[in-house]
């Protein structure tokens, strides 16, 4: 029994078209069920993008979310990882070292169907090479209720669009005098009507301001736990 | 220097005085002396009466002196002709550029020297830069950033040889900012190219002159600076509009307008008048309401701040300048620059928060002979009243507020050793030896030389190489390894990036339709929560925003007078050291019975009644009061040490409150004192609230509270960019130099924080959160003076006079919106007025 481990680890459970998923703190949705793993933007090799240009970005960012991501794959047993786009920031990042680190996490989960969704990034930076056998589909694949996208704005309403591209964060706090300065953006799952935006798996990333519209569902990640900040409803 | 005559200049010049019909102040003499005898020096004066000159005519009478042949009567030389460059002149403004060219080419001009004189500054057009480059002129106006950009160029050495002196005009602005550090760098650059070089400062007055000087001129000068104070006949007068009837409970930026029909007045009574407000949005607030009470000004009176476009501010100073302007309602943003001789009446609205400042204010009237300078300060709440009185004092007495100069940023460092090596490489031995030689870096360690090093050669001290970082190489070739860069766009991005002032990434305003004229910028915060259609006060209109496209805001007039006032970010000074002690002493002062200024006794209803409340704290006491209200349990302590430290305080006391028993706080500060605002009571006694207030373990303390706060993340936006982390973009152009490059400094923290740890950059962000934000050094004397003080503690019924404004700090400070904020506090200063005269119908009868 693999679930109950997940659950344990500060995530929370949704309801979205009909399904169960489990938002983790880790910034990624499980799908039970399917025993799918969804993260999005990635961007693997940003830090040697920055690096070429001059700018000291250190180094281990990445490595750090390639294990984090194993650890994820081996705790729940996945069967299959689904990015929805943006796995690689840029062409001049694609460096041996990235391609590599990559390399030997693919190794690792050998038996693991991965599936890219190719966002704004990926189609710059090129699909990845063919020994790190994943599958590489354009916006608008299905799976299950789910449709796969990258940007919300390609999701063609025909199912529930599972996207990402925005780096959801939102802002907390924020009250008077040293709580101005306190305050703190936290990356953030939306789950609107017909579209769910995930968080940016990756820790080099950056996150950008969302207003939710009403009605959307709001968790945000805050030492190492999902919360949930207006599931009231629902739940 | 009695016995002997008084120096001369060379013949030429001294004609020059007399055609004019002017003799030569005995500071100009004494300067000009100095710098023959090969001296270095700093002129400091409150006014700029003469200072040019004083500086300016020792390189030229040096010239004439070589030149015994020169010949006034020659023709003029073009410029490739001229005398090679001589004379750097760093001005910190570049809107002051052109006012010294002016001054400076007068005498030239007249004594027909084969001199250039020109401008070097952000704004110069890429063709004139060219032909600069080709033939630098004879003396070169110039910022201390593009300074750097001359240096980064790889012939610098040879080129830079050559200039005999350096003269760094309103010193006292750059003195204690990065933009000073970066000034030193070069000078220290410049001195071991040009071992005679001679180093002038012209500067306000300041508390600490020469610690100024002594860090113009370096750690290694060859003989003590000269301090030379400059001519001082100016009176300054301070006086402050009292309002005839005072609020009993004012609050901050309200009781101002109310005193709009005397200021007003004040402006009818006099020729021309600037108003300095604290902000720019009380620019916009005030400008709008003095259009309101006189419509028929329009035209005559016009506003003036930073984020105004450049053509409009123009417009407006040279109106000033000609005398057509009736008033202008401004920021900081007129503080320095040239007289504007028509000025005869300034008002400064609110708090000067420093002695230096007001004073600076006031010498921008009374140009004509024997007028007075007159600073009329308006009161925006009814405590600053206290504050001019006390301003006055301590202006009387001479006490100033220092300027102090930064202890070796590394920021700073990194950018310029990024131009060192840009502009021809440099060696580690000899470039320890030449950095040291700038003041604030004379105590840099080789480790730290060694860090900033590797962080440019290979991107971080803690993670080893990476093969594709590529900034700065080293070059193995000769004898000992130089450090130079050899990837073009590298060296174009720096010099792009050269600079230390950073600001929010700002939007240009533009009008949507007609051309889209520009209107100037505002904070990217600020527009990103409006919607089309929301209304906000700019430029002195009401503006509409129509949509936001890139990095601009298109506006159209609104068709309703009411809207928002941008606030802006930074622009919130706290109460100096100086003028905080000077109010402590107002306040015993009139404790003691003698209120006989107008000020004190327009005040005194107010101060009586925080007697009667609660207590009037004297010097050697600490107030805390305890007050409850619906919104919870309120604690006040009044430690009057300004804004910064009483952060510092709050943090420290939340900090420590929170680690003996769990509960949430928040706390709210101004230049008087601290509010915590908690659910349940904080019951502490007397001997337990010295615990909490001691001075032991402040620094590890903050520093704890630092990790678990964003101080220091956010701090370290500036320190990101300087280091060059974060590129700003190309001038002109919108976009990054790539949007595969664009990643937050708030990020880098993050990231730094968890795989280096040990980046000293990090470091930095924290010490300059503790020096310049919590200002520790005057948080640890405050807790020791607090220490030795008697704690006063009062459970007063209802919100004292002292803790009114804190309370209204807070509830302005959590409402984004005016209106309720504005609501909520007029309901409750009705209860307590309430209160307030009951109290005075019973005392009565």
């Amino acid at each position: 029994m693999t679930l109950p481990r997940m659950e344990t680890a500060g995530s929370i459970g949704i309801a979205v078209a009909g399904e169960d998923l489990r938002l983790l703190p880790e910034r990624a949705v499980y799908w039970p069920r399917e025993r799918t793993l969804f993260i999005a933007d990635p961007h693997f090799g940003k830090a040697q993008t920055f690096r070429s240009a001059g700018i000291a970005a250190p180094e281990r960012s990445h490595s750090a979310d390639l294990e984090t991501l194993s650890l994820l794959i081996e705790h729940a047993n996945a069967a299959s990882l689904v990015v929805l786009g943006d796995l690689l920031h840029s062409r001049s990042g694609v460096r041996d070292s990235v391609i590599d680190a990559l390399g030997s996490w693919r190794t690792r989960h050998r038996s693991l169907a991965v599936t890219l969704v190719r966002g704004n990034h990926d189609r710059s930076a090129g699909d990845p090479p063919k020994q790190l056998n994943m599958k590489c589909v354009s916006p608008g694949e299905r799976r299950g209720p789910f449709e796969l996208v990258h940007e919300p704005d390609e999701a063609s309403g025909n199912g529930y669009a599972l996207s990402g591209h925005l780096h959801p964060g939102v802002q907390l706090g924020g009250s008077g005098g040293l709580g101005r300065k306190t305050a703190a953006k936290l990356p953030a799952f939306v789950f609107g009507a017909n579209c769910a935006v995930l968080p940016a798996f990756g820790r080099f990333t950056g996150l950008a301001g969302v207003r939710p519209a009403e009605g959307d569902r709001l968790a945000v990640i805050a030492d190492g736990e999902v919360i949930a900040l207006n599931f009231g409803r629902d739940a | 220097m009695s016995g002997k005559s008084p120096f001369r200049l060379h013949p030429l010049l001294e004609s020059w005085f007399d055609q004019r019909g002017w003799a030569p102040f005995g500071f100009q003499r004494e300067a000009w002396q100095a710098y023959q005898a090969g001296r270095d020096g700093l002129v400091h004066a409150p006014t700029g009466m003469g200072k040019t000159l004083s500086v300016w005519l020792g390189p030229v009478s040096q010239w004439l002196d070589e030149h015994t042949e020169h010949d006034p009567a020659a023709a003029e030389v073009d410029r490739t002709q001229a005398e090679p460059l001589r004379v750097l002149w760093i001005t910190p403004l570049r809107a002051l550029a052109n006012d010294t060219l002016d001054a400076l080419r007068q005498p030239i001009r007249d004594l027909g020297l084969p001199w250039t004189i020109e401008k070097r500054t952000g704004d110069t057009a890429q063709s004139v830069k060219a032909k600069q480059r080709q033939r630098y002129p004879t003396a070169l106006v110039i910022t201390p950033e593009s300074l750097s950009v001359l240096l980064s160029y790889p012939d610098a050495a040879r080129r830079l040889k050559g200039i005999r002196s350096v003269v760094v005009d309103e010193w006292h602005e750059l003195l204690s900012s990065k933009r000073g550090t970066q000034t030193e760098l070069c000078l220290a650059r410049l001195r071991r190219w040009n071992p005679g070089l001679r180093t002038w400062g012209l500067s306000a007055t300041l508390g600490n002159v020469e610690q100024a000087a002594s860090t113009l001129v370096g750690s290694r000068p060859t003989s003590k600076p000269v301090l030379i104070r400059g001519q001082h006949t100016k009176r300054v007068e301070i006086r402050s509009i009292v309002p005839d009837d005072i609020e009993r409970f004012p609050w901050a930026g309200h009781l101002g307008l109310k005193i709009l029909p005397e200021v007003i007045r004040a402006i009818e009574g006099a020729n021309s008048t600037l108003v300095f407000c604290n902000t720019r949005s009380q620019v916009e607030i005030w400008y709008g309401a003095i259009m309101q009470a006189r419509p028929d000004w329009l035209g005559r009176v016009s506003l003036h701040h930073g984020s105004l476009d450049k053509q409009l501010r123009d417009k407006v100073e040279a109106g000033l300048r000609e005398g057509r302007a009736k008033c202008v309602v401004c920021t900081s943003s007129l503080d320095l620059g040239v007289d504007f001789s028509p000025v005869d009446l300034v008002l400064q609205v609110g708090s000067p928060k420093g002695v230096a400042r007001l004073l600076q204010r006031a010498g921008r009237s009374g140009h004509q002979p024997g007028a007075v300078s007159t600073v009329l300060c308006v009161p925006t709440h009814a405590f600053e009243l206290i504050e001019f009185a006390a301003a006055r004092s301590a202006a009387t007495a001479g006490t100033i507020e220092h300027r102090i100069p930064l202890d070796k940023p590394l920021d700073v460092l990194v950018q310029h050793l990024m131009t060192c090596a840009v502009g021809g490489g440099f060696e580690r031995e000899a470039i320890l030896d030449e950095v040291r030689g700038a003041s604030s870096y004379a105590e840099l360690s080789a480790t730290e030389l060694g860090w900033a090093i590797d962080f440019l050669t290979k991107g971080g001290a803690a993670l080893g190489a990476y093969p594709e970082f590529k900034r700065v190489e080293i070059d193995e070739s000769g004898d000992t390894p130089r450090y130079v860069v050899r990837d073009r766009s590298v060296t174009m991005n720096h010099r792009v990036a050269i600079g230390t002032i950073t600001s929010d990434s700002a939007m240009t305003v533009r009008w949507a339709s007609g051309g889209g004229k520009s209107l100037g910028t505002i904070e990217e915060s600020f527009i990103s929560k409006l919607a089309p259609g929301n209304r906000f006060v700019f430029s002195g209109r009401v503006l509409e925003l129509a949509r936001v496209r890139e990095m601009t805001a298109y506006v159209r007039r609104a068709k309703s007078s009411k809207g928002i006032v941008p606030r802006w970010g930074g622009g919130r000074s706290p109460l100096s050291t100086e003028l905080s002690e000077a109010v402590r002493e107002k306040l015993e002062t009139f404790r003691l019975g003698g209120a006989d200024e107008p000020e004190l006794r327009a005040i005194a209803p107010l101060l009586n009644l925080q007697t009667r409340w609660s207590v009037l704290p004297g010097p050697d006491d600490l107030l805390i009061e305890t007050t409850t209200t619906r919104e919870g349990h309120h604690t006040f302590l009044f430690p009057f040490e300004g804004r910064l430290v009483h952060e510092g305080l709050g943090a420290l006391l939340a900090f420590r409150l929170t680690r003996d028993a769990p509960r949430s706080l928040a706390v709210t500060v101004n230049d008087y004192g601290v509010e915590l605002l908690s659910e349940t009571a904080i019951e502490l006694d007397g001997a337990r609230w010295r615990r909490m207030l001691q001075p032991a373990d402040l620094l590890s303390e903050l520093l704890e509270c630092l990790n678990s706060s964003q101080l220091a993340r956010r701090r370290f936006r500036d320190i990101a960019r300087i280091a060059g982390l974060i590129h700003p973009g190309f001038p002109g152009r919108q976009s990054k130099p790539s949007r595969h490059l664009q990643a937050s400094s708030e990020l880098f923290f993050d990231v730094f924080a968890e795989f280096d740890p040990a980046n000293l950059l990090l470091d930095q962000a924290k010490r300059e959160v503790l020096s310049e934000q919590l200002e520790v050094t005057r948080l640890r004397s405050a807790l020791e003076r607090i220490a030795g003080a008697r704690i006063v503690m009062v459970s007063p019924e209802r919100l004292t006079p002292l803790a009114f404004p804190l309370y209204a700090e807070r509830l302005r400070t959590q409402t984004m919106s005016s209106e309720s904020w504005r609501d909520r506090i007029e309901r409750l200063v009705l209860r307590l007025e309430d209160a307030a005269s009951r109290e005075q119908d019973t005392l009565r009868r």
